[in-house]
């Protein structure tokens, strides 16, 4: 190994870019294997997805509601007590609205899903290969992106988005509890949290659950499926693929900050 | 006769000095057995195109699996019926969804079609009873005939079997490998048939037309039974 600093850091930028064409690479392809499903293909991808959505979104109802709830809550009931003294009790609507319902409910929702859904994604697929599973679809012909990926990716997105769904219902009723234990009347919470939102928080809502449900669907299924033979290489793939995937998530709520 | 498998100098392992090369004529029942390390399990995915030889090439159907794209080889595998080593059966699936599989991905037929064909498989294979079960709940002998029936779902006229009779008995083996013959024609069995593994019963290898066994050297030696 070279102990040049420049040759090392060309180095590992050139190994980091080379995963992230890899990744495109097994992104795209997986595009193009959907798109080529036959018939019988697409009901047994719908049945596994409707499986992926069951586990990711109706397991998780219990936990996104636990978070939003307590979050919310908290947040609202300190912002209630300190914008009071300052008479700006107002802002609690963009409050609610910029920090909960579109930074952190997204960040939260994701992160939850990242930990029940995504840690379970890349060891299923891992423990696929090193059983033996994935080289016999191969051997059949079936594309493992196909079968594998394709309805975990569709799974992710759509639970995600359900799960933000969720989130921000939640938040929004512990944010009306919050205001009510402080003594604000329903009337004027529900006033100012509606002028704070906007259709924008929709679309954004949208767009942060498809790039959070691709990155969720994609990144474990990429990890799982890149281990060889052997079972201890199972743990490092998840942890390989969590860690990926919340820094995922995290830059990209970062770009949607910068960009949205 | 022609040869619908082709191996050609292929470097099976270091141990091995001498490059592997045969030919499995069509119609025949070829079993090509050796040590665990000799390299005789890589052989089927040679054939697949699972794995590329670093040397030497493969030729299925006269078609040099090198030449061929990604997408090319999995429509190409469709074409060849394969029993990996240790089965491959999905364990989230029930072994009738399993044979099933390969029909849902690689073919358009209708799911009412697909159901129908397996169904027929499933009774020819003597596991109608097992095949709700999963792997995990079926015995060694119902998930093989699963595998089988898995490998021939397309009706191949090539297969490749790896280890296919390890831990079942040899009544059961014998019935596969009639199964997997796909009866008889004036020529020999309707399908060619390429077995490897380590040891097969005595039953199965007076069924098959060449049987040959690595030796430590790495030369092919063929075994009369």
């Amino acid at each position: 190994m070279s102990s040049n600093p420049i040759t090392r850091i060309g180095g590992g930028t050139a190994r980091w870019l080379s995963q992230l064409g890899a990744l495109a690479r097994f992104g795209f392809g997986g595009a193009g294997a959907a798109a080529r499903l036959p018939r019988a293909g697409r009901a047994v991808v719908l049945r596994v997805t409707l499986r992926q959505i069951r586990f990711t979104a109706v397991h998780a109802i219990g936990l996104v509601v636990l978070l939003s709830g307590i979050l919310s809550f908290l947040v609202i009931s300190q912002a209630i007590r300190e914008l009071g003294q300052i008479g700006a009790t107002s802002l609690i609507g963009t409050l609610i609205v910029v920090a909960i319902v579109r930074e952190l409910g997204p960040l939260i929702t994701a992160l939850a899903v990242v930990g029940r859904s995504g840690t379970a994604i890349a060891a299923e697929l891992a423990t696929n290969t090193v059983m033996g599973e994935v080289r016999a679809l191969e051997g059949m012909g079936i594309d493992p992106r196909q079968y594998l990926v394709l309805p975990r990716f569709i799974g992710a997105v759509v639970s995600l988005f359900a799960l933000l769904v969720v989130f921000d219902i939640v938040a929004i009723g512990a944010g009306f509890a919050a205001a009510s234990l402080n003594g604000m009347t329903g009337n004027r919470y529900a006033e100012i949290v509606l002028r704070s939102l906007s259709a924008r928080d929709v679309w954004l809502t949208v767009a942060k659950a498809l790039a959070f449900g691709l990155i969720v669907g994609i990144l474990p299924s990429y990890f799982g499926l890149s281990v060889r033979r052997a079972a201890t290489e199972v743990p490092v793939a998840v942890s390989r693929a969590t860690v990926a995937s919340i820094v995922g998530v995290f830059l990209c709520s970062a770009l949607f900050v910068v960009f949205g | 006769m022609t040869a619908p498998l082709v191996f050609e100098d292929l470097p099976l392992s270091r141990r091995n000095h001498a490059p592997f090369s045969l030919s499995v004529v069509a119609h025949h029942t070829v079993a090509v057995l050796g040590d665990e390390d000799s390299g005789i399990g890589k052989l089927g995915g040679y054939a697949l195109g699972l794995e590329t030889p670093p040397a030497g090439r493969v030729r299925v159907f006269d078609i040099d699996m090198d030449t061929l794209s990604g997408r090319e080889r999995l429509a190409f595998r469709r074409r060849v019926g394969y029993l990996p080593a240790g089965d491959g059966l999905l364990q989230n699936l029930s072994l009738r969804d399993n044979v099933a599989l390969p029909l849902r991905f690689g073919s358009d037929a209708s799911p009412r079609e697909i159901d129908g064909r397996v169904n027929v498989m499933l009774v020819a294979l003597r596991m109608a009873q097992a095949a709700d079960r999963r792997p995990a709940q079926a015995n060694e002998e119902e998930c093989r005939r699963a595998a089988i029936a898995r490998a021939i779902a397309f009706d191949p006229v090539l297969l490749v079997l790896e280890q296919p009779f390890d831990g079942i008995t040899a009544r059961a083996s014998a019935e596969l490998l009639e199964i997997a013959r796909g009866g008889e024609t004036a020529e020999g069995a309707r399908r060619t048939i390429l077995i490897t593994g380590q040891e097969i019963p005595t039953v199965v290898q007076r069924r098959c037309d060449r049987m040959y066994r690595l030796t430590r050297a790495g030369s092919l030696e063929l075994e009369t039974v």
